[in-house]
């Protein structure tokens, strides 16, 4: 892992070749191997990955306002402006909310579909093909579409006119109650069908015996579904579970970038999306790293919750 | 996060279960006891359809009509908005940069990832678990909070703003999972193999070349599939360290600026999305189950 010098190719082979004898130095060359032909890309990610980590935390400490200027020193000053600043405090209630919807309304929706799916019904195919496709669409696309779809004059809208429901349209991502509100859906939207077909191919791989058992005690579909199918996949349950934790988390910043801009106001800012507006629209680099380190926080303490709550238990 | 370490192959023998496996869970999928489940899956399936059905009308219609009969199919088919979604976004330049950034990635990721894997495989001392362990922990970092740091170094570097900068960014995105799936599909080969080559006069290379590869060729079209998936569609970094200017922006960062110049002009919108889309589901079309299967075991992995 330190940096050897790294000679090329067809040199490194013949170099090993002349010392393999004896197991301390099979070891050793063995090592050598491992060091030679694992460096480049040890090097690469941690030149773009693991310093840029590490950077956070040095940044977090400086007083940088904009990226051409230099900074300064500034112990934990930024820590104490960010917890004293009401939008931080904004976007920690926007993340819990966004969080706390997302969470509990798309995992077990998509546990049933997934369940549902791998029951091969008529159709299957067709529904795989359906729900797999947000798995395909980029953000930028997503966003885009969720655009105009939510705009006053756009499908949302139209469609209520059509329905004679008029009263019930609104600039969805321009007003402060249902901007947030929006960017969850989105996200709730997108994520579902392909967690459910992770969910299905994992619950395929379950023996159909464990089902054949139940269906002979009589069991239903939503018993056999929540007390066979979900204590045997719960671990994997847990899995997705972080998996959309960090999506949600971490990711929401774009979407938010894309659809409401942090706006009206503050109303659909996010902790990541506060760490991208602090440093790149208000030159704050060192705030917003400060809030990137307590957002790091935030998901290594979620990551472990979520783990020990699914913790395999039988 | 890397609880489920589950060789790749039984990833994918899941998926492919063979019909007759589910004999009886097939039958009950005809029971009237689902028919509520029928009904919420469908709903969701159309909820997922919908806009997709409004962008494909939408992109063909005049703004007037979209606002009037939303969902009504268009009356012609007219390739107006496409055009002008393309010289407005210069969408042109886009797909041509978005194609180098994403193929050029690529490459460079396997030319990273295949010789790291190869040499974890056959690795049995410390150093090897360490430098495994090291990829896996890339599993928990989230790339998204690194975005600050990595502008400064592409200032420091002065690549800011360029399409190299991205490309040299991207593979390291992809690592982690490249390096560690690759690296279980190489732990197949028999060490007597390589050993019988050796004896034979064959240098590392010429192993890794003459055998390796071929075992770790489903593994590489996986990782290949994936890192093109995502490296096509990333948005934030490639907005951030790409920069929107029209000569060197990709699709993904294009087709938002159309959002801002047009505001409601929803046909163009729906035309450019469109544009966008065309190459991600060409090729969905062609390898529908590769990439099915790429995905599911790269979400799982990660």
């Amino acid at each position: 892992m330190t940096t050897p010098t790294i000679v090329d190719g067809p040199e490194a082979g013949h170099a090993q070749k002349q010392r393999r004898v004896g197991r301390s130095r099979r070891q050793r060359t063995d090592d050598a191997i491992v060091g030679i032909f694992s460096a480049p890309a040890v090097a690469w990610y941690i030149v773009f990955t693991i310093g840029p980590m590490i950077a956070i935390f040095v940044i977090s400490l400086l007083f940088w306002t904009g990226f051409l200027a230099t900074p300064t020193w500034a112990g934990l000053a930024n820590y104490d402006r960010v917890l004293h600043d009401p939008v931080f405090w904004t976007a920690v209630r926007n993340t819990a909310v966004q969080v706390l919807i997302a969470l509990p309304v798309m995992l077990p929706l998509a546990f049933m579909l997934g369940y549902y799916v791998a029951l091969k019904p008529r159709f299957h195919r067709v529904l795989r093909v359906i729900l797999f496709t947000p798995a395909l669409l980029s953000l930028s696309a997503m966003g885009t579409v969720f655009y105009a779809i939510f705009q006053p004059t756009g499908m949302v809208n139209s469609a209520l006119e059509s329905l004679g429901l008029g009263s019930l349209a609104k600039p969805w991502l321009a007003n402060p109650d249902t901007a947030l509100y929006t960017v969850i859906f989105v996200g709730i939207w997108s994520g579902i069908g392909f967690t459910a077909i992770l969910f299905s191919a994992r619950m395929s791989a379950v023996s159909a015996d464990v089902y054949e058992a139940a269906e002979l005690d009589g069991c239903g579909h939503w018993r056999r579904m929540w007390s066979i199918a979900f204590p045997v996949i719960k671990d994997y349950f847990g899995v997705l579970t972080m998996l959309q934790f960090l999506w949600t988390v971490f990711a929401s910043a774009g979407m938010v970038l894309l659809l409401t801009n942090g706006g009206p106001g503050n109303s659909s800012t996010t902790l990541s999306f506060l760490v991208y507006e602090k440093a790149f629209v208000q030159s704050q680099v060192g705030y917003s790293q400060a809030v990137g380190v307590i957002l790091f926080a935030v998901g290594v303490i979620g990551l472990l919750a979520i783990r020990r709550a699914f913790r395999q238990n039988y | 996060m890397t609880t489920t370490t589950a060789p790749p192959q039984a990833a994918r023998r899941s998926v492919k279960k063979p019909e007759g496996a589910h004999n009886t869970q097939r039958s009950q999928g005809r029971g009237r006891a689902l028919i509520p489940a029928h009904v919420l899956a469908w709903v969701y399936a159309a909820l997922l359809a919908i806009p997709i059905y409004y962008i494909i009308v939408s992109a063909f219609k005049p703004n007037l009509a979209i606002f009037s009969e939303p969902f009504a199919l268009p009356t012609s088919l007219s390739f107006e908005n496409f055009a002008t979604a393309w010289s407005r976004a210069s969408l042109g330049t886009a797909l041509a940069n978005s194609l180098l950034i994403t193929g050029v990635s690529a490459v460079l990721t396997l030319a990273l990832a295949v010789p790291a894997a190869y040499g974890l495989a056959r690795a049995k001392g410390r150093l090897g678990t360490a430098v495994e362990r090291l990829f896996s922990l890339g599993f928990l970092i989230p790339g998204f909070a690194a975005l600050v740091p990595t502008v400064l170094l592409a200032i420091a570097i002065g690549l800011f703003q360029t399409r190299l900068f991205v490309i040299l960014f991207m593979p390291a995105t992809a690592l982690p999972l490249s390096v560690i799936l690759l690296t279980q599909f190489m732990r197949t080969v028999p060490s007597e193999l390589e050993e019988s080559a050796t004896l034979d006069g064959a240098n590392r290379w010429a192993v890794l070349r003459h055998i390796y590869l071929p075992i770790a060729t489903p593994g590489i079209a996986t990782v290949t599939i994936l890192n093109l998936l995502n490296f096509w569609n990333e948005y934030l970094f490639t907005l951030i360290l790409g920069g929107p200017n029209p000569s060197v922006r990709t699709v993904q960062v294009a087709l938002p600026t159309l959002v801002s110049q047009t505001s409601t002009d929803y046909g163009v919108l729906a035309a450019g999305t469109l544009i966008t889309l065309v190459p991600v589901y060409l090729a969905y079309i062609l390898l529908s189950r590769q990439m099915e299967d790429a995905l599911l075991q790269g979400a799982v992995k990660s």
